[in-house]
């Protein structure tokens, strides 16, 4: 039984993660109709940022409550980046044909890669003080890090507020309709460069914010982005890329399949994954929730 | 009367068709105005080129006598100038109450609260639903616009541009496409916000029963240039526009 609600958790955890990151990548596919290559490197910089800053932290002396503070910080400064690069790298390419997109955004993977090599070299960078700050939980007779659950609070509040944001602020109206008709929000005298920007980097805050909330229990290693945006790949395949609601089911299935799978069918786990993305993909190849 | 809208000899050609030759425009505020003409007379283009949606060869458009003749779409909006299309432009996907939001708040253009909740915002939330109860929508805020009848989608559509708050607004065939009965209703409520003083407009039409009970002053173009502009009743005893109306030709 206490081994089900570990699992259960287990699942839950990993759903917020991917959760972050399967959201950025379908809003920004969303609202500007760019499947960006470089998203799972976005998150994998949000991890490394994060590391190194508690590192600097802890150094410091500061005190250990006071890390939590470098989680949105993180996020922040991969958010800051999006702000960069949709400007200089990606609006000169709205008007081309999608493979170009796909070549930029992919180029920019290539290069944030090596940047990360460049600034953190090979070996892997691990900020678990942060995970030793939150109590240990007993279920039934066994041991469960506190801090996950701190990962799945952050996680459904990363869901309700984006889900606020777009569906109840003004500037998600702005949204939803540029994402809707570019040329007719326009017209209205909606400012769409800006609304671009935005979203691009509130998409890359969602992935830093993964890479923030996952590196106090797992270290930040290289490839890890890769790891992480093919299997936000699969999430935004199953649930619909472009959609909120299909980003969340996408990322519970996903998890609550790869949880189970590592349990009783580790060969296959991945396979399974990519099972159920083929099979929805022949159903409904929009996704679950997807409409275009 | 005073002016509102004025062209000055302005001219769009599309290869070897005239679009507009030469059209000198007035338009008084305060007037219900309608254009109309058969197929290709120019009567879009001479609403695109005065909407920014086209660029004139040459002339002059003068609105509030200020010289527009440059400004952008975005910037004529902002000036007073507003419009809808042949073809319906809603955002499908979202609700009436949005569609009609989106047009208040991008008109005042109130960045500073752009998080504010949309619903929460008073101003905006009491204006939404104003223009909705003027235009019979009331029941519908929380539908998607996708899921409108086609009535229902004209007559929001209009919605939309009014609810820029223009003091001149262009419609390009209002009651197109919707029954007798939905037809009245959109004229109605049009003309009922120009009578109130609101609001000037230009309405193009092909439907003659409407525009003769509608309009104060009726223009009617013929390959690119006016050929008759009167009161409703001038234009009924007008030989020409007859002749066009029957589809006789002109003898030249």
């Amino acid at each position: 039984m206490s081994i089900l609600v570990i699992q259960i958790l287990n699942s839950l955890f990993y759903a917020s993660v991917l959760f972050l990151i399967a959201a950025g990548l379908s809003l920004i596919f969303g609202v500007m109709r760019i499947v960006n290559m470089a998203h799972g490197t976005l998150y994998a910089v949000g991890a490394y940022v994060t590391a190194w800053l508690m590192g600097k932290a802890i150094a410091l002396g500061v005190p250990l409550g006071w890390l939590f503070l470098l989680l949105p910080v993180g996020a922040g400064v991969v958010a800051l980046a999006g702000f960069v690069i949709e400007p200089l790298l990606l609006r000169p390419f709205y008007r081309r044909a999608e493979e170009y997109q796909l070549l930029v955004t992919f180029g920019l993977l290539l290069i944030l890669e090596d940047v990360i090599r460049f600034l953190w070299g090979g070996m892997p960078i691990t900020a678990d003080t942060l995970q030793d700050v939150v109590p240990i939980m007993h279920i039934g007779g066994l041991v469960y890090p506190g801090y996950n659950l701190v990962v799945i609070g952050i996680g459904a509040l990363a869901a309700i507020g984006l889900w606020a944001g777009i569906y109840r602020t003004k500037f998600g109206v702005m949204l939803r309709a540029t994402s809707q008709d570019r040329r007719m929000a326009s017209a209205l005298g909606i400012n769409v460069g800006l609304v671009y920007m935005s979203a691009f980097a509130i998409g890359c805050f969602m992935a830093g914010l993964g890479g923030a909330i996952i590196v106090p229990s797992q270290a930040a290693v290289l490839g890890m982005g890769v790891d992480a945006l093919i299997l936000a790949f699969v999430v935004v395949v199953i649930g619909g890329l472009g959609s909120l609601q299909g980003a969340l089911v996408g990322a519970l299935i996903v998890s609550f399949v790869r949880t189970a799978g590592i349990q009783f069918f580790p060969e296959i786990e991945l396979a399974v994954l990519y099972l159920i993305a083929a099979i929805v993909l022949l159903i409904k190849p929009t996704g679950l929730f997807g409409n275009a | 009367m005073t002016i509102l809208l004025k062209t000055v000899d302005l001219r769009k050609q599309f290869g070897e068709t005239r679009a507009c030759d030469g059209v000198n425009f007035v338009v008084h505020k305060g007037e219900f105005l309608s254009l109309v003409g058969s197929n290709g007379a120019g009567k879009t283009s001479l609403v695109n080129l005065i909407s920014a949606h086209l660029t004139p060869d040459s002339g002059q458009i003068l609105f509030e006598d200020k010289d527009i003749t440059f400004m952008t779409v975005s910037e004529r909006i902002k000036a007073g100038i507003a419009r809808s299309f042949q073809i319906v432009n809603l955002f499908d996907g979202l609700t009436v109450f949005d569609n009609i939001a989106l047009s208040i708040f991008s008109r005042d253009g109130k960045a500073g609260k752009i998080i504010s909740l949309a619903e929460h915002d008073d101003d905006v939330r009491r204006e939404t639903l104003e223009v909705l109860g003027q235009f019979g929508l009331s029941d519908k805020t929380a539908v998607l616009a996708g899921g409108l009848a086609q009535g229902e989608r004209k007559l929001l559509d209009v919605a939309v541009a009014y609810a820029l708050r223009p003091k001149l607004l262009f419609l390009d065939e209002p009651t197109s496409g919707v029954s007798t009965h939905e037809k009245a209703q959109i004229m109605d409520t049009v003309s009922s916000v120009v009578r109130a003083g609101t609001v000037t407009a230009v309405v193009i039409e092909h439907d003659m029963d409407v525009v003769f009970r509608y309009s104060d002053r009726i223009v009617m173009m013929h390959e690119g240039a006016f050929l008759a502009d009167g009161t409703p009743d001038q234009i009924k005893m007008n030989k020409d526009v007859a002749n066009i109306l029957l589809g006789v030709p002109l003898s030249v």
